[in-house]
């Protein structure tokens, strides 16, 4: 698909959300998994935004491809927001405590992650890539 | 994000008909947290909700403290499979009480 690029604000949250769920009709994937997709990518796009760009008052900019092979679909998010690797945010605790008394960070992350069949964040030259990856089952 | 509002006997319902993502989750915690009040009793109608984001997970959250604070009730009524598949995994639905139907949600705040 062609290449999507748009400014780092919220706003621009719904059409990579639009973006997701017609590569992931291209691709036929089935409901859960083009749901798990359009949920992975909206969190990590999310994260930039809010925890990226905003932090140090910029409006950079989000570029989305898709690419399929027969057996894979595979998106790629960039950003240029500081350097930030989700791998490395560790899973929310789900133990004994309250669901009122939780911190509610490392939410979208963990959901990102279990959303898609494989994940991989690189850092080049300044540019966080974020490689979701989806088995289409034939 | 429409949301409709109706209070019956002693309970308010919520209809929530759309996404709950990072665009709606504000407007649709500005309604909800309105309705708090001591011992309110809410019924969360969300089989129109077609898709919850981190973001809407964490506007349920902060409407739950609220309504546990004031000694309220809060049930969810008619989640789809991916609502209810996301709230499963990050472990929310072990703390809300869930009905299939408005009409059960309803009858299980009406003993309260």
């Amino acid at each position: 698909m062609k290449t999507l690029r748009l400014p780092g604000r919220v706003g621009s949250l719904a059409a990579i959300g639009d973006y997701i769920i017609q590569a992931a009709a291209k691709a036929r994937l089935d409901e859960q998994a083009a749901y798990g997709l359009r949920l992975a990518v909206d969190e990590i796009a999310t994260n930039a935004i809010v925890h990226g760009y905003q932090k140090i008052g910029q409006i950079g900019e989000l570029v989305l491809r898709a690419e399929q092979t027969v057996t894979t679909l595979i998106v790629v998010l960039e950003d240029t927001s500081p350097p930030y690797d989700p791998r490395q945010t560790p899973p929310p605790d789900f133990g004994d405590q309250e669901l009122g008394e939780r911190p509610s960070g490392g939410l979208g992350i963990y959901l990102a992650r279990q959303g898609v069949d494989a994940y991989r964040y690189d850092c080049i030259g300044g540019t966080n890539r974020h490689t979701f990856m989806m088995n289409r089952t034939q | 994000m429409k949301i409709e509002i109706e209070r019956k006997a002693g309970i308010t319902v919520v209809r929530l008909v759309g996404e709950m993502n990072s665009g709606t989750v504000d407007l649709v915690q500005e309604k909800l947290l309105e309705l708090v009040e001591p011992g309110c009793k809410i019924a969360l109608e969300m089989s129109g909700v077609t898709y919850i984001s981190s973001m809407g997970l964490r506007t349920l959250l902060l409407l739950y403290r609220e309504i546990s604070q004031q000694d309220g009730h809060i049930v969810l009524c008619g989640l789809t499979e991916m609502v209810y598949d996301t709230m499963f995994i990050t472990g929310f639905l072990e703390f809300f009480e869930t009905y299939e139907t408005c009409g059960e949600g309803r009858s299980a705040l009406a003993e309260i």
